[in-house]
């Protein structure tokens, strides 16, 4: 008993020890763009969308299990490894995409930086520059780790849309009986809000940071086990919090027919329906979600396209010595923050851009990975098992259809 | 044919071959060159081979029946006979595109890895060589294709776009994905790095790649390298060479060092590698790995050279000359009683300055200041700055000598805490 005891404490201890790439990754994933994409999703169409969480989740599991896999057994990034078997062409048209895709991300972090403070009364002319400077300074002066550790123990609040939801009083039964019977409108506008949904939850950019964080851990195949562990976790948390967002815009928006564009105004119309404590909490989570993928995405883009062409890149090298990796890093932040600040920019024309980006390169990303991940003179014997490549597979192929559906729909309604 | 002819080989990649009637026979997959150095003395590994695709079928042939011509900027690849290489050759090749090509190598006067984005090749009536690597912004956009339109571009603001090769002599290729390959590869040109620089590179390599080049290295070498790493490629490196070879690494480093990697490996592992260690260095490791974490033991050299206060300078001189002690060993030596309690301490620059037949206790400095082995050790830091000291004696509660701290791993540890704080 006693033994066994200890041996809990040590096998909890190594959990401890290894955790953070997979749940660091879930969390970024309900960044502001995720959270205005299931706001207006439960919005417009209620509870009738909280089934394609379940696909989802599951080839977010998936794909992020084989990334897990390829660093630990290469040692490699993905970039890498895209680089190094797919050769310069295919490199070139995956980074410029992510690099577009990203700066668009970045402009939608800052949105949600600026539309949370305006809750709370801030304008989005002081909010944006602090906060932009800020996350500057953390990440050029190295206090980044830290840093990414404070924001993990703030995205435990994400959890507080919990709270939002159960304020607005959801229908319980609705909802179970619109994740067993899953609907779908065949038009323009649904598929374009499913392929939204999918892609906000797989994003490209993620794939790359899943490897890269699992190889600065220094993880080895002998701790696969707590890995797949963290995965899935960080897979759970994101599609938990993602289900309480839209539970909490399909029970008061959706119910009193009100139209959204932005998370803030998900905030903001939360207050009469819900109270002014769940539309606070619900800024508060998209402040905090925001910042969090502000401060990690611009760094991971410019890390990836640096790693990918050769250039000297990461934040424990000086500026001379990594002068692409900084101005990029730099230029990214710049520009996504001073989007924000033009005077009626599109900023609903930029989030769609960036997320319809982000779904032509998906399939892309993926079928790399699922080449790479089945190479045996790169995964030796730890290439994919039957099972991976049904799913993978599967994935690609469903994602590539959605996406030429929503191409092709619009010439026939 | 005299002529001069330079090419790159992702110009040649892709590029259909014609016999001398201008009849297609394959397209260019690969070029083939000799990795072993030695055999090519200027430095520039000429091109032995050509892997040509017709149809679905690979074929290797000898590359000197193949003439590259350059005419207008635009290449043609023209073969007067097929002879195919032999399985022996293929195998002891390299393959350009695929092993370089796009792939890391090793920049020896930058000491850091660069990517290849492509290679420049020359030929002249003794064959076409390998001559430099592109790692430049122009040769990636060549690759894309979009190099002269830009340069165009840029030429009209009065810019040019930046490139950047280095020399073959100056590089060490790394990565086989040629899993055919028979001899193992010298990296002769990596011996000349630092060890501290050659680490750097180690860890920069993926896992296949690290483990290949660390064991490419002497064991003198070896040890130098493993004891720069940091813990990660450290324990990675250990659980792939085999118990023998780790275990022959680790007797060459300091004991202080192994414990501390030993630390960071499973139990098993460990025990393994301690029983396949010599005696005398795996009994100090031992005595070592008692000591917990954040103590002053577990940082500690047990490598410290004693002496009785009765002794002569000719004696220590004698000693001194015997043993060979390294150079972190001499920061500080020690006066010990028959028990082996610390009683005093006396510096080099005393030995060298006295004369032979002077004894210790009659330059010996008494009451040293001195660490207990189990005391924290970030009180170190302080003692080291105050008394402006090199190397701190060690000593259990019975005042007997157990080893030294010395400057360079206070400040390691000081380091690691500073990053840890990030």
């Amino acid at each position: 008993m006693f033994r066994n005891k200890k041996s809990f404490f040590k096998k909890l201890g190594i959990f401890l020890a290894i955790l953070g790439p997979g749940i660091i990754t879930g969390s970024v994933d309900n960044d502001a763009g995720g959270i205005t994409t299931y706001s207006v999703a439960a919005a417009v169409y209620g509870y009738n969308l909280i089934w394609t969480l379940i696909p989802s989740f599951i080839v977010l599991v998936v794909i992020q299990e084989m990334n897990a896999r390829m660093g630990i057994v290469t040692g490699k990034g993905l970039a890498d490894l895209i680089r190094e078997n797919a050769g310069v062409k295919i490199t070139f048209f995956i980074f410029i995409g992510l690099l577009i895709a990203d700066v668009g991300n970045t402009t939608t972090e800052f949105a949600g930086v600026a539309g949370s403070m305006e809750v709370f009364g801030v304008s989005k002319y002081i909010s944006v520059p602090i906060v932009g400077f800020m996350i500057w300074f953390l990440v050029v002066k190295g206090t980044y780790k830290i840093a990414e550790r404070i924001f993990l123990l703030f995205s435990v609040s994400l959890l507080m849309y919990v709270v939002s939801a159960i304020m607005g009083k959801p229908h319980w039964g609705e909802i179970g009986h619109a994740i067993i019977h899953p609907q779908m409108e065949f038009n323009a506008q649904s598929l374009a809000m499913i392929i939204g949904l999918v892609g906000t939850t797989i994003a490209p950019w993620m794939q790359f940071y899943m490897q890269s964080s699992v190889i600065e851990k220094g993880l080895k195949m002998k701790q696969y086990n707590y890995s797949l562990i963290d995965i899935v976790v960080g897979c759970v948390a994101t599609v938990v919090v993602a289900f309480f967002i839209m539970v909490a815009c399909a029970s008061t928006l959706h119910v009193n027919g009100i139209q959204i564009n932005e998370a803030k105004d998900a905030a903001l119309a939360l207050k009469p329906l819900a109270g002014a404590f769940a539309s606070q909490v619900f800024a508060f989570g998209l402040f905090i979600a925001s910042i969090f993928s502000a401060t990690i995405l611009p760094l991971a883009t410019a890390f990836y396209v640096c790693e990918a062409f050769g250039f000297e890149a990461g934040i424990d090298k000086k500026w001379n010595e990594a002068k692409e990796f900084y101005v990029l890093y730099t230029g990214i932040l710049i520009v996504g923050a001073a989007i924000i600040l033009v005077p009626n920019a599109p900023l609903i024309f930029i989030s769609l851009w960036s997320q319809v980006i982000n779904g032509m390169l998906l399939p892309v990303v993926l079928v790399c990975m699922m080449l790479l991940v089945n190479n045996k003179k790169i995964m030796g014997k730890y290439v994919n098992k039957p099972v991976n490549n049904l799913i993978g597979w599967g994935a690609v192929i469903i994602l590539i259809a959605l996406s030429l559906a929503l191409l092709v729909v619009p010439f026939f309604s | 044919m005299t002529s001069i002819t330079t090419f790159y080989l992702s110009r040649i990649i892709g590029q259909k071959v014609q016999d001398h009637y201008g009849i297609y026979i394959g397209t260019v997959k690969d070029l083939l060159v000799d990795p072993d150095p030695s055999n090519y003395p200027t430095g520039h590994p000429v091109v032995k081979g050509i892997k040509i695709k017709y149809s679905k079928n690979n074929s290797f042939y000898s590359f000197e029946n193949f003439h590259i011509e350059k005419v207008d900027g635009n290449i043609t690849i023209i073969c007067e006979q097929l002879v195919e290489l032999s399985k022996d050759e293929i195998a002891n090749s390299m393959y350009l595109a695929d092993a370089v090509l796009d792939n890391q190598i090793v920049d020896l006067n930058g000491r850091k890895l660069v990517r290849v984005n492509d290679v420049r090749l020359v030929t002249i009536s003794s064959g076409t060589f390998a001559v430099a690597v592109d790692i430049g912004i122009e040769g990636l956009l060549r690759r894309i294709g979009i190099v002269k339109p830009l340069k165009f571009l840029a030429g009209l603001w009065g810019g040019t776009i930046p490139s950047k090769f280095i020399l073959w002599e100056d590089v060490e290729t790394i990565d086989f994905s040629n899993l055919n390959i028979k001899l193992s590869k010298s990296y002769a040109k990596l011996q000349t790095l630092h060890p501290s620089d050659l680490a750097d590179i180690i860890e920069d390599l993926g896992r296949k790649a690290s483990t290949q080049v660390f064991s490419a290295l002497d064991e003198e070498k070896a040890a130098d390298v493993m004891e720069e790493l940091d813990t990660e490629t450290q324990v990675h490196i250990l659980e792939s060479l085999s118990i023998e070879k780790a275990a022959d690494v680790l007797d060459k480093m300091p004991a202080d060092e192994v414990a501390d990697i030993l630390d960071a490996l499973e139990d098993d592992r460990a025990e393994q590698l301690l029983n396949e260690m010599e005696k005398d260095t795996s009994q100090e490791v031992r005595e070592l790995l008692v000591y917990p974490d954040h103590t002053v033991g577990s940082i500690m050299s047990s490598e410290v050279m004693s002496f009785n206060q009765n002794a002569t300078i000719e004696k220590v001189l004698e000693e001194l000359r015997e043993k060979k002690p390294e150079f972190e060993t001499l920061y500080n030596l020690f006066v010990t009683d028959d028990n082996e309690v610390l009683l005093a301490t006396f510096s080099v620059r005393d030995v060298v300055i006295s004369s032979p037949d002077v004894q210790i206790k009659q330059i010996m400095k008494p009451s040293p200041v001195h660490l207990r082995d189990y005391q924290k050790i970030n009180e170190v830091a302080e003692i080291v700055s105050k008394y402006n000291l090199l190397a701190i004696p060690v000593v259990d509660k019975k005042n007997v000598l157990k080893g030294m701290v010395v400057i360079d791993d206070v400040i390691e540890d000081l380091i690691k805490k500073r990053r840890t704080n990030k």
